[in-house]
Parts: C-alpha cells; sequence; structure tokens
C-alpha cells in the first residue's frame, strides 16, 4: 500500500491561553481503511497576473478523497493568488500562505481555479488522488 | 503576537518525491502585521446527516473583514471517544459549494473569504456522532 502522510501544527499566542495543535493523517482511499492514495500530481507554476486559470489540467475522478495543497512562493507578501472552486470564491493566499484541502471535484466545472493578483506568483502544487481522466491527444 | 502554521506531507508513491514541509505565519492581507482576530478553538458535535453552519459569518461577534486573508483549520476528530474511523466522513462546503470530505482523521487549512453569504459548512455521511474542531482566524473588519 502506498502510504502518505499529512502532518500540521498550529501554534498561536491570541488568546490568553496558548493555542496549539498537532495532528497527523495518512491518506487513504475514499470509504477504505487499508488502501492508500496512489496517485500525484506535483508542479510549480508562474502565473501571470490576469486570467483565471484552473490549476488542476487533467480531470480527477469525482467524489473520491483527493487532498490538495497549493503555496504560493511569492516572497512579496503585497502578491496574491484568489481560489475558486466552480465560480465560489473561497480565499486568497498571500505570498508565503498555503493550504490544504479535500478536493471533492464533484463536477467538470468543480477543479481549482487561481488567479494571480500583483504581479506573477510562484505556485506549487499537489494532488494526491486515486484516479485521474486523462486528456487525450 | 504570532499565529503559524506548518505542514509536513511525506509520500513513497513516487520515489523521486522528496516531501513537503512548509510554514506559514498568518498576517494581515498584504503586509507582514500578524493576523489579529480568531473564533477560539472550537468543538462540534454532529448526530446527524444535513449540512448545518459551522461558521456562520454574519453572526461573529467581531464582524470578519471580507475578502482578505482569513484562514480555518478543521479536522474530523471520529465521535470524540478515541474512535477514528477512516472510512466514513464529513463533507465541507461553502456557502453552497461542496470542497471535500473529511474523513476520520482528515484535516484541512483552507482561506476564507468571510463573506456573509459564505458560511462554511458540515454535512456528514451518517447519523453515527461525529465531532468536528475548528478555529478560524481572520481581521477584523
Amino acid at each position: 500500500m502506498a502510504t502518505t502522510t499529512a502532518a500540521v501544527t498550529l501554534s498561536s499566542d491570541l488568546m490568553s491561553a496558548n493555542i496549539s495543535v498537532s495532528a497527523s493523517s495518512t491518506l487513504m482511499k475514499a470509504g477504505t481503511t487499508a488502501d492508500g492514495l496512489d496517485q500525484i500530481e506535483y508542479a510549480v507554476l508562474e502565473i501571470a497576473t490576469g486570467d483565471e486559470y484552473d490549476l488542476i489540467a487533467n480531470t480527477p475522478t469525482a467524489t473520491k478523497a483527493s487532498k490538495l495543497y497549493v503555496k504560493n512562493h511569492s516572497i512579496d507578501e503585497t502578491y496574491f493568488v484568489a481560489v475558486t472552486q466552480n465560480s465560489q470564491a473561497i480565499g486568497k493566499l498571500y505570498g508565503g500562505d498555503w493550504m490544504f484541502i479535500p478536493a471533492d471535484f464533484h463536477d467538470a466545472a468543480a477543479d481549482i481555479a487561481i488567479t494571480s493578483n500583483g504581479g506573477t506568483n510562484k505556485i506549487e502544487y499537489a494532488l494526491i488522488h486515486e484516479g485521474t481522466t486523462l486528456l487525450a491527444t | 503576537m504570532a499565529t503559524t502554521c506548518n505542514i509536513t506531507i511525506a509520500s513513497d508513491i513516487a520515489p523521486g518525491f522528496g516531501g513537503i514541509s512548509e510554514s506559514m505565519t498568518l498576517t494581515q492581507a498584504g503586509n507582514l502585521t500578524d493576523i489579529d482576530s480568531t473564533t477560539g478553538f472550537s468543538l462540534r458535535k454532529l448526530s446527524a446527516t444535513g449540512a448545518v453552519d459551522l461558521v456562520t459569518m454574519a453572526n461573529e461577534l467581531v464582524e470578519p473583514k471580507d475578502s482578505v486573508s482569513a484562514k480555518i483549520y478543521i479536522r474530523n476528530i471520529g465521535d470524540g471517544r478515541g474512535n477514528i474511523d477512516k472510512s466514513v466522513g464529513v463533507t465541507i462546503g461553502v456557502n453552497a459549494e461542496t470542497i471535500g470530505k473529511l474523513y476520520g482523521g482528515d484535516w484541512m487549512m483552507m482561506p476564507l473569504t468571510c463573506i456573509d453569504a459564505d458560511d462554511v459548512t458540515a454535512n456528514p455521511d451518517t447519523d453515527n456522532t461525529v465531532v468536528l474542531e475548528y478555529i478560524m482566524f481572520y481581521e477584523e473588519a
């Protein structure tokens, strides 16, 4: 079985009792307890300002247990990418920000799309999944 | 005051994949000032299918600023009594849009708009008790 783990540590002193969270998850295929996600798409892209682009070129199998990691490697804190799904604004990743989400891809329009703002943003992403429909030549 | 979040992804899917280890400091939009507001750490127990708001933006006591650098961390911690079932999950959404499903033990860290309509929703697969822990960081409007 392929084994992929995603661990997080989160700490904050915004409250008088400091917040400290630590968690780790082994990424399994949908509905299973013994079979790990076994495919990955990993890339670094430079995205110029202007148009909105689909981050994932292929079509991952819908409603599975895919996980998506995206980081904005821009070093200018004023640069950001706006993240949308199916025209629904999700949020913004400023320079240095990252996100890690379960990605459902429940229909053809449900890809993750990003729009670069401020300047060219350098984006790293990893899609860990269990199947995708490749584009025919 | 600082809020930091680190991620480490390790995998043997591809021999050449060296893994990911990254850190971020949560700051306000467009500058290096630390983010200043949080909902605090919360647990939400769900015992029935059907979408519910995990965060209702319009109901926050401190109004979040829209379309800036808010983030939310959510984790499915199982039934809250130490039993974590990887085969069932809770579907997380924003507004009417499904984002994805957190199976037992899974976690997510996601940016948010904090616009009033863009509530964060949770919809369990089954009527069995499942507990989500979550915390949102945002800028005060």
